[in-house]
């Protein structure tokens, strides 16, 4: 072929630049070039550069006049037109055959050279892929297989999205979540196994992840069977470059931890025997409901009558199963959405909405009536009743928990009234309950800054008259109600729990002062003091709480004597009498208080640890209308036990005269010496400690 | 190629090519920005932003995308509101599938043989469907699958009687490739390859156009694939060929039915979703 330059169109070109141009094409090493003619009908190669040697491996003569379908073996069969077209310039990408006769991919630029259109063409051939090129995507490849690999085998669930919702891969482990093929999967398919409430959910947080971030939902996935698996799916945002954003999502199935978790959460809130909600559940049930001001929450408090006498006689195991069916029964006779909670031991509460007094009422009747019907348990026909207070919610309830306790209040009203009985709390009950719980409060809070207070009543000797021994007695002054009597506040404490406080400052208060009456006044201090101890603290912590108050005051345990009453004994008699011989056994004394106005078996008296019987003063006030039957009766029994006794409430000379007769060894009486402080009792001893009475030598009333 | 299943070439081609290949330049011209879309989604930078910034200049193109984008195919439920998100849902491959519908008028059913939607969107879906067993993206099986028939709006605008005729007289794929290149000198798929490589489609989605007539090559196994569960859903006169055969054994028989029941029902709705 020969350069000339009217080949090309435009502006004449001197032949130097032509042949410059030429010479370059000729020797240039970035671009295989080949020229193309048409001859007879077929198109050959007239002419290639050296770098067609280089790229193709054939020599420059090698081509001349070679057909350019046999280059270009994919465009045989006439399919040359779609590459050397007479008008345009056409790039092509496609198989070259090099001179080894392998293939080589390449991109082919054929250009027309005019004129005339359609017999001249340059073709420019590159390689494709540069080697380096190749080994990246070859890495790119594996690092692709490595990856499906990875998510194929992982027993995590794991979805791939394609773009938008649509996935383009799901694993075989979100497959076996489900329960279905991947084919019913792929695309939008896999948003049919996630439950139509969650959807919503699913869709947004993958629509956000879309946009670049990540996510996280919490979703139950509906399997093939119907049956739910709850889960968390975790978005994350991937891009692919030149394609767009999708996510990658992985499930984890939290069915069994929710199950585990709301086992526990139904362990924690419902009493095991009965399966009802306990005592927490009804809290947060009547607080979830309680609007202050509103009306038309009722709760119904349940108190089986005597259930104590069926667990005491036939059993624990027959006492449970009367309280399985108390509560089937309670389940089977309230209204739906009512709530039946066991409030423990044999209590129960039912909670109702949108209900009148009246309907409250009839419920609590219905339910009574229910619980009456007769069973039998362990061979024995039973006719379970239960006292049952009922409260509706009043402008008066500022919170969940009084409605509890104001229905715990009407209970024990229907308790005091006579068993088996349904009681509203009216508003004076209420009142009177309110009142108690500040009482409760203030008594607390006295107790705990030390304002209970004790005096001392002098006790003397019939033999000498000389005041032998005080017994302490706690007073209460109330800052607004003043003098609150023991009689009140003794019970009060012992109802709400506060009695062991009570007693152990009453312990420790006496012994502390008995000590600063020693150290002011000597052997002339009163040699011992009586402590009065309740029914309630009479356990195995008191010889413990005793001998500390002892130790921490310094003083030897025969200074002490603890007065229990007669009743407190019977209540579990072997307790007692453990307890009492601990405390002989620490030296203290021991007086049974009020003796003769319980029920003792006097062959247990006999058996018990004590000291000294203290007559009850209803017994010596007997003494001033001629009968003395009772009182004798006492001390001689006393004394033929080996025991002092003690005779209380000496009122007159009378009375100090036929107690000393009859043989009583101590008189304790107001007559005789009125309770004193602290302060007033270390004045009266270090005075007066014995007197000249007239009939009786050794006791002088005051 | 395998001469054997190669469409017969001794007989002259009626139709002048060139006047085919001509029309090929001509429509960049006249919808220069889905041209600018279709150059865009090409190259290696594209990103959303820039993409979705041209298809704003086309309201109609850009309608469609968002429209694509909200449909149940995407699974979005019209919660995309702007062009760049919805370019980001659809994929940039899809984005520049549109373009290059519009391009080729593929969008005016008018202009193209009849139930030519139907084949495109089958066929689409198929391809699709079946990527992951040929470790093909489903997206750019999408993309392939709509545009492989873009050769046959092109013979079909340029012969509009003839290629009907065609079109109604030879129902299956590969009668229908021979009757092109008796009548045309090329096929629809080969021309349709000439056209993207032409506007700068990446060359790997040109191969499987090239090598869909040989049944030994597993680069055109996929399409060859889609083309067989294509012909058995929108030719009641089709005859089947064995899926193992023409996808090289990468499918068995027992997975094609439930990908014909998800293909079918998908089909009209992302149809009506391209189109509106």
């Amino acid at each position: 072929m020969s350069a000339r330059a009217q080949a090309v169109s435009g502006p004449p070109v001197t032949l130097e630049i032509v042949a410059a141009v030429f010479h370059g094409v000729a020797v240039s090493d970035a671009v295989a070039v080949l020229v193309v003619e048409q001859r007879d009908g077929v198109p050959r190669v007239g002419w290639s550069n050296e770098q067609v040697a280089t790229l193709l491996g054939y020599g420059p003569e090698d081509l001349r006049a070679v057909a350019v379908e046999q280059l270009l073996p994919t465009l045989g069969g006439g399919e040359l037109k779609l590459l050397l077209r007479r008008e345009r310039t056409v790039h092509m990408t496609l198989p070259v055959r090099c001179a080894s006769g392998a293939l080589l991919e390449c991109v082919v630029a054929a250009v027309p050279v005019p004129p005339p259109a359609g017999r001249r063409w340059t073709l420019r051939v590159t390689s494709t892929a540069t080697e380096a090129e190749r080994a990246l995507r070859a890495t790119a490849d594996a690092h692709e297989r490595r990856f499906a690999t990875l998510t194929e085998r992982s027993p995590v669930p794991t979805l791939l999205s394609e773009q938008g919702m649509r996935l383009a891969h799901v694993n075989d482990a979100f497959c076996a979540l489900v329960g279905r093929q991947a084919e019913q999967l792929l695309g939008t398919g896999w948003l049919d196994a996630v439950h139509p409430d969650d959807l919503e959910t699913v869709v947004e947080q993958a629509i956000t992840v879309l946009e670049g971030g990540d996510r996280e939902a919490q979703a139950r996935l509906v399997r093939q069977d119907g049956s739910e698996r709850s889960t968390v799916i975790r978005f994350a945002h991937v891009f692919t470059p030149g394609a767009g954003a999708g996510f990658i999502g992985t499930i984890e199935d939290i069915t069994d931890r929710l199950a585990f978790e709301a086992r526990l959460a139904h362990q924690a809130n419902h009493d095991p025997l009965t399966g009802l909600p306990n005592r927490t559940l009804l809290s947060e049930h009547v607080a979830a409901r309680f609007r202050p001001g509103a009306g038309g929450l009722a709760c119904i408090f349940l108190d089986l009558d005597n259930f104590k006498v069926v667990n005491d006689s036939l059993g624990h195991t027959v006492g449970d199963a009367l309280l399985v069916e108390v509560a089937d029964r309670l389940r089977a006779t309230v209204r739906p959405g009512d709530l039946v909670a066991r409030f423990g031991g044999d209590e129960f509460v039912v909670v109702c909405q949108q209900v009148s007094e009246d309907g409250a009422v009839a419920l609590a009747e219905r339910i009574g009536e229910a619980l009456h019907r007769p069973l039998t348990l362990a061979g024995v026909e039973l006719h379970p009743r239960a006292s049952v207070g009922v409260t509706v919610q009043t402008a008066e309830h500022a919170a969940a928990e009084e409605l509890i306790r104001d229905c715990d209040i009407a209970m024990y009203q229907a308790k005091a009234g006579g068993k088996g009985r349904v009681t509203v709390l009216d508003a004076e009950a209420r009142a009177q309950a309110r009142d108690k719980l500040r009482l409760v409060a203030d008594l607390r809070e006295a107790i705990g800054r030390r304002e209970i207070t004790l005096m001392y009543q002098p006790i003397f000797s019939t033999a000498d008259g000389s005041a032998v021994a005080v017994e302490s007695l706690a007073r209460w002054q109330h800052p607004e109600r003043g003098a609150i009597p023991p009689g009140t506040f003794v019970p009060l404490a012992e109802e709400s729990g506060l009695v062991s406080a009570l007693g152990l400052l009453v312990l420790d208060e006496t012994c502390r002062q008995l000590a600063e009456w020693d150290r002011r006044l000597g052997d002339r201090a009163p040699q011992r003091a009586n402590v009065n101890v309740s029914a309630l603290q009479l356990d195995v912590n008191l010889p413990g709480h005793v001998r500390s108050a002892l130790q921490r005051h310094g003083l030897p345990a025969r200074r002490l004597s603890i007065e229990i009453t007669e009743s407190a004994l019977m209540t579990d008699p072997a307790t007692a009498r453990a307890v009492l011989l601990d405390l002989r056994e620490l030296g203290v004394q021991v007086s049974i208080d009020d003796f003769g106005t319980g029920y003792s078996s006097l062959a247990y008296l006999r058996r018990l640890p004590v000291d000294c019987l203290k007559v009850d003063r209803s017994f010596v006030a007997e003494l001033a209308d001629g009968h003395a039957e009772i009182t004798s009766a006492v001390i001689a029994l006393a004394r033929s036990l080996g025991l002092s006794t003690v005779a209380e409430g000496v009122e007159t000379q009378e009375q100090a005269d036929e107690l000393a007769r009859l043989g009583a060894t101590y008189l304790q009486g107001f007559s005789l010496a009125a309770p004193l402080s602290g302060a007033d009792a270390a004045a009266w001893f270090a005075g007066t400690r014995t007197a000249t009475p007239t009939d009786t030598p050794d006791l002088e009333l005051t | 190629m395998t001469p054997s299943a190669a469409p017969s070439l001794t007989v002259a081609p009626v139709f002048d090519l060139e006047r085919v290949l001509g029309s090929i330049d001509s429509m960049a011209a006249q919808r220069p920005v889905a041209a600018q879309v279709v150059a865009e989604a090409n190259s290696d930078r594209a990103s959303a932003k820039e993409l979705s910034r041209l298809l704003g200049a086309d309201v109609a193109l850009a309608g469609r995308v968002m429209k694509l984008a909200n449909s149940a195919f995407y699974g979005m439920r019209g919660r995309v509101t702007s062009l760049q998100f919805a370019v980001t849902v659809v994929g940039f491959g899809t984005v520049r599938t549109m373009a290059t519908v519009a391009l080729t008028d593929l969008d005016d059913e008018s202009l193209l043989p009849e139930d030519f939607w139907e084949v495109c969107t089958t066929l689409a879906l198929a391809a699709s469907t079946l990527a992951p067993r040929f470790a093909e993206r489903p997206q750019d099986a999408l993309c392939l699958g709509l545009l492989a028939q873009m050769g046959v709006a092109l013979l079909h605008h340029n012969d509009p009687a003839g290629y009907a005729e065609l079109w109604s007289t030879h129902r299956s794929a590969v009668a229908r490739r021979t009757a092109e290149v008796q009548r045309y000198g090329i096929s629809a798929l080969r021309l349709t390859s000439v056209a993207l490589e032409q506007w700068g489609f990446p060359a790997g989605m040109l191969v499987p156009l090239t090598q869909v007539d040989d049944d030994a090559s597993f680069s055109g196994a996929l399409l060859r694939s889609a083309f067989e569960v294509t012909g058995r859903l929108t030719d009641g006169d089709h005859a089947e060929t064995a899926i193992e055969r023409v996808s090289c054994g990468q499918l068995r028989e027992r997975d094609v039915a439930p990908v014909l029941a998800q293909v079918r029902t998908d089909a009209e709705e992302l149809r009506a979703a391209l189109l509106g």
